[in-house]
Parts: C-alpha cells; sequence; structure tokens
C-alpha cells in the first residue's frame, strides 16, 4: 500500500489511512493487552512501588531457611512415605474409574445418552480442583487419608477418563467391525479389538498421572490428607522454617524420584509392551 | 483369567496347558502391583469401607448443601470483584512468568545458548522450580507480601517459569536450522538471528503454551486461593469455615462454570490468534 503523501502543513481531513494496514492488529493486540494487564493489576492490588521492598524482604525471610534442619530427616520420613502411598493408591483407583467412563463416553462403544451423561461428568471433573473435592470430602469424613486417596482418584477420572474416551474413538472400525462380524459380543470386542489397541498408550498416561498425583498429594497434605504436606504447612505456621526447608527438600527428592520412576515405566510400557 | 478363557475354548485340550511366558509376566506385575498397595493401605490404615459405613455422612453434607444459594449472584456483587481477582491474578501470573520463561528460554537451549555451562544451571532451575509445589513458594511469598492475591500472581508466576521455560527451551532446539544459517550467512548478528529466525518459528508453540499455561494457573490460582491467597477459593474456604454449605455449592457451581467458560474463550482466541499468526510475526 502507498504510503501517504507527507505534506508540510497535514490537513486533517486528507488522512484517512492513517496507520498502515500491517500495524492495525498488532497495534489493537497491544492496546487490548495494556487494558487487560491494567484493569488485573489494580484487581490483585499490584503495589509497585512496595515490590522493591517486599523482595528485599523476601531474600531476608529466605536466609532463616538456612542452614536446613538435617535432624528432622528421620521424622520426615514416615510423611514422606504417606505422600507417596496416597498417590500410589489413588492412581489404581483412578485407572480402574476412568476405564469405566472411558468406555461409556466412547462414542463408538456406548449408546449416546450413556455417552452424553459420561463426558458431561469427565468434564464437570476437569472443571473442579482437586483441592475442592477434598475439602468436600473432609467436611464430610474428617480428616485422614482415605478422603485424600479418594480426592486424589476423583480427579484421575478427569485426565484419564477423557483421554481414554478419545483413544477409543480413534480407533480404526474396520477392527470392531472385523472382530463383531464373526460373533463377538459387546464385551468380546472391547476386550479382544479396543483394549489391546488402546492399553499402552492408556497405561502411559497413567503412569503420568502417578507423578501429578505425587505433587497434588502434596498440595492436599496442607488441607487435611495428611504426609508431607501437612508436615510443611504445620513446621512453617511454627515459623520453624529450618524444619521446613528440609520438608521442601523432601519433597523436591519425592518429585524427582516420581518423575524418574515415571520415566522408566512409561519407557518398558511403550517399549513393544511388555509389561502391557 | 484369560487362561481359564483359553482351556475352555479348547474341545480336545491337552491335560494341562502352562501359561504363557507374557502371562506368568503379566501376573507377577500385577501381584506384586497388588500386594504393594495392600501394604501400603494397612500402612495409611486406609479403610476403603469407609465409604460404604460412611455413606450417610456424605448424604448429610448433600442435604445441606442443596438447594445452592446461587442468589448470592445478586445479593452479594462483591462475589464478581473476587472472579475477578481470580481470572486477573492467573492472567498476570501467566504473562510475567511466560515472559521471563520465553527470555531464559534463550538460555537453556542447545542452539542459542551463551555457554554450556549456564544452558545447565538454567536447565538445573528449571528442573528444581517444576519440582516445587507452587502452594511453598506462596508460603515464603505470604511472609514477603502479606496474605492477599498479590503474592499468589507472584507465586503463579515463579511456578510458571519452570514449566514453560522447559517447554520454550524444547521448542528453540528443535527449530530449523536452515533459516538461521541463512540469515547469520548475510551477516545478521546473534541477536538478529533469534529476532528473524528462531522467534517466527516458535511464535506459534509459545502462544499455544501461553494459553495452556492460561489454562492451569487458573485452577491453581483457585487452589492458592484456599491458602489465603484471595480470590473465589479464598471465598470458598471462608464459606466452609462458617459451615455455610448452600453457599459452598453455589460457588462451586460457579468456579465449574468459570473454568470451563474461560477454557472457551481461551481456546477461541488462540485459533484466532495462530490462524492469524502471519501478522503476529
Amino acid at each position: 500500500m502507498p504510503a501517504a503523501p507527507s505534506a508540510p502543513v497535514p490537513a486533517p481531513s486528507a488522512r484517512p489511512p492513517r496507520l498502515p494496514r500491517r500495524l492495525r492488529r498488532p497495534l489493537l493486540t497491544a492496546l487490548i493487552l495494556g487494558a487487560l494487564i491494567v484493569v488485573s493489576a489494580h484487581l490483585c492490588q499490584v503495589r509497585l512501588d512496595d515490590l522493591p521492598g517486599n523482595l528485599a524482604k523476601g531474600f531476608e525471610v529466605l536466609r532463616f531457611f538456612f542452614p536446613p534442619d538435617w535432624s528432622s530427616l528421620r521424622e520426615l520420613a514416615g510423611p514422606a512415605l504417606v505422600t507417596l502411598l496416597l498417590a500410589a493408591l489413588a492412581t489404581p483407583l483412578g485407572v480402574i474409574l476412568s476405564l469405566f467412563f472411558g468406555l461409556a463416553g466412547a462414542r463408538n462403544l456406548a449408546p449416546n445418552w450413556l455417552r452424553t451423561i459420561s463426558r458431561t461428568l469427565i468434564g464437570v471433573e476437569r472443571a473442579l480442583p482437586e483441592i475442592i473435592v477434598l475439602l468436600l470430602l473432609v467436611a464430610a469424613l474428617g480428616v485422614g487419608p482415605f478422603p485424600g486417596v479418594i480426592a486424589l482418584a476423583i480427579g484421575s477420572v478427569g485426565m484419564l477418563g477423557k483421554l481414554f474416551a478419545d483413544a477409543i474413538e480413534e480407533v480404526d472400525p474396520k477392527v470392531l467391525e472385523s472382530v463383531a462380524c464373526v460373533g463377538a459380543t459387546r464385551w468380546q470386542v472391547i476386550r479382544h479389538a479396543v483394549l489391546p489397541e488402546v492399553m499402552p498408550a492408556f497405561l502411559a498416561n497413567a503412569i503420568f498421572r502417578f507423578e501429578v498425583n505425587i505433587r497434588a498429594s502434596v498440595l492436599l497434605g496442607a488441607v487435611g490428607a495428611g504426609g508431607i504436606g501437612l508436615e510443611l504447612s504445620k513446621a512453617m505456621s511454627l515459623l520453624e522454617y529450618e524444619r521446613a526447608m528440609m520438608a521442601v527438600l523432601v519433597t523436591l527428592l519425592l518429585v524427582f524420584g516420581a518423575e524418574r520412576i515415571s520415566d522408566f515405566l512409561r519407557a518398558k510400557v511403550m517399549d513393544g509392551g511388555r509389561l502391557a | 483369567m484369560s487362561s481359564a478363557v483359553a482351556t475352555a475354548g479348547l474341545v480336545a485340550a491337552p491335560a494341562y496347558v502352562p501359561p504363557s511366558a507374557q502371562f506368568r509376566r503379566r501376573l507377577l506385575w500385577l501381584g506384586g502391583l497388588v500386594a504393594f498397595l495392600v501394604l501400603g493401605g494397612i500402612y495409611l490404615k486406609f479403610k476403603p469401607w469407609m465409604l460404604f459405613t460412611d455413606f450417610h455422612h456424605l448424604v448429610r453434607l448433600g442435604q445441606e448443601m442443596i438447594p445452592p444459594n446461587v442468589a448470592l449472584l445478586w445479593n452479594k456483587p462483591a462475589l464478581f470483584k473476587t472472579i475477578g481477582e481470580t481470572v486477573a491474578m492467573s492472567f498476570l501470573g501467566t504473562l510475567v512468568g511466560g515472559a521471563a520463561a520465553f527470555a531464559l528460554a534463550f538460555v537453556a537451549s542447545r542452539n542459542t545458548t551463551p555457554h554450556p555451562v549456564v544452558r545447565a544451571i538454567t536447565r538445573l532451575f528449571f528442573g528444581l522450580e517444576r519440582a516445587t509445589p507452587n502452594f511453598v513458594v506462596l508460603l515464603i511469598l505470604f511472609i514477603a507480601f502479606g496474605y492477599g492475591p498479590f503474592a499468589a500472581m507472584i507465586a503463579l508466576a515463579i511456578g510458571s517459569v519452570g514449566l514453560f521455560g522447559k517447554l520454550f527451551a524444547d521448542a528453540i532446539e528443535q527449530v530449523d536450522p536452515c533459516p538461521c544459517e541463512s540469515v547469520a550467512s548475510v551477516g545478521a548478528t546473534r541477536l538478529q538471528v533469534i529476532r528473524y529466525a528462531i522467534i517466527p518459528q516458535v511464535l506459534p508453540s509459545v502462544v499455544a503454551n501461553g494459553f495452556y499455561a492460561f489454562d492451569v494457573n487458573l485452577r491453581a490460582a483457585i487452589a492458592l486461593g484456599v491458602y489465603g491467597g484471595g480470590g473465589i477459593g479464598f471465598e470458598l474456604q471462608l464459606a466452609m469455615k462458617v459451615l455455610r454449605y448452600p453457599d459452598v455449592l453455589a460457588l462451586i457451581l460457579f468456579i465449574i462454570v468459570l473454568i470451563t467458560v474461560m477454557e472457551r474463550v481461551s481456546d477461541l482466541i488462540r485459533r484466532r490468534m495462530l490462524s492469524g499468526s502471519d501478522s503476529l510475526r
């Protein structure tokens, strides 16, 4: 597009294409983004003038966390095991639940009404953070491992159920037909055509979910599931920062360990299905 | 189970069919897993039958929550502010964290890093950062910034750096080297190569990941709110503490609607941005 001729004295009416078209969209984006930033900064009560002082305070505070209290390592081993076991128990439960929801949510296996119900429940679950499920369960059943495990298991269904249902819907219809046309019942189709096809990927996802559940179980620990999360928030509120630092280190160890284990198992599952 | 099927299917079966090696291996894995879970359950004092013995508690909670007090929506205008707070937290957290991650990603990827040691250190930092639950960061920030959405927003920003730094860095390492070489061969400096050859290639994935980050952070913002970060999560926890269960259910419904709607909106914007990504460059 030719640029508007620049007159020495710009006449207000003689410049309709003020902005080159190329620039209009980025400018509009920047404007909207800027407005959003200002509004959100106001809502978040961002105080930039306090920021340097507070950051300095933050670093000051960090000094209290060192050195970590190594002597508490022994006491923290039990809670760490609890966190690990919460995730370890919740993942298989979540897998079993997701199997049901996934089968019920696949277009090529379930009748339409069942699919709608299952997909809606999965969608609602995905929109519901685990911590809210846990708060409700704790309100009803009191604190303890049971609400924690159930909350994590329910939390797994949102992700695993959706992935499983999507994977089933992508199974080649020819495979299903060929098994069905030799007289297989619906369950035999599922057992011999659907499951072998989707199982390796599903197991890999389930193992990944175990990793996610470890993180989540640390988080949930602080509001009543027990474990290292509870120890951490207790230590913080008692101002035992060195002990809290030790709990953070144990958490890091747990998460890194879970990542390693999950990578190892996933590689095993995906490599020619020796486990699956 | 499958051996039973197999033996039942054979008419003139030999007296004993040993299970296949694969079947035995699977059985071993499964048995080990079950044994581990049972022992773990015993250690935890996990009582699965609680679901049945204590079911009446769940029913009572349900009865107390229904009907949800949806009237909050028009009786309590402050509610919109708390919802806005949650969205604002995740938006700013994603933006600030994403910008920091984007800058660090160039240091952390093999083809643009100033030095391999710097790259290793940055990668290690990303890994540590990803492993730290963001409520730990939040608890520390509360001491420095006080309770409220500002601390939660910074915690989200810090949390985003680890995850998205890694994703962005992986994207940068996977760019096609040809454009970089051709730009460099006409005399571009390192920064110019990044600007004209690498950024155009990674921008679509950065945008897509940014929107994904926003979805993740919105959920995290609700969870952080429960710990005192403000927003609708805090409101929910408050309603729970004073045992106003109809309010609790109403807030849960609002949260579900909020997350679903925001997911749709961010999906829509992302599609529009990526379809017109020419102008983004």
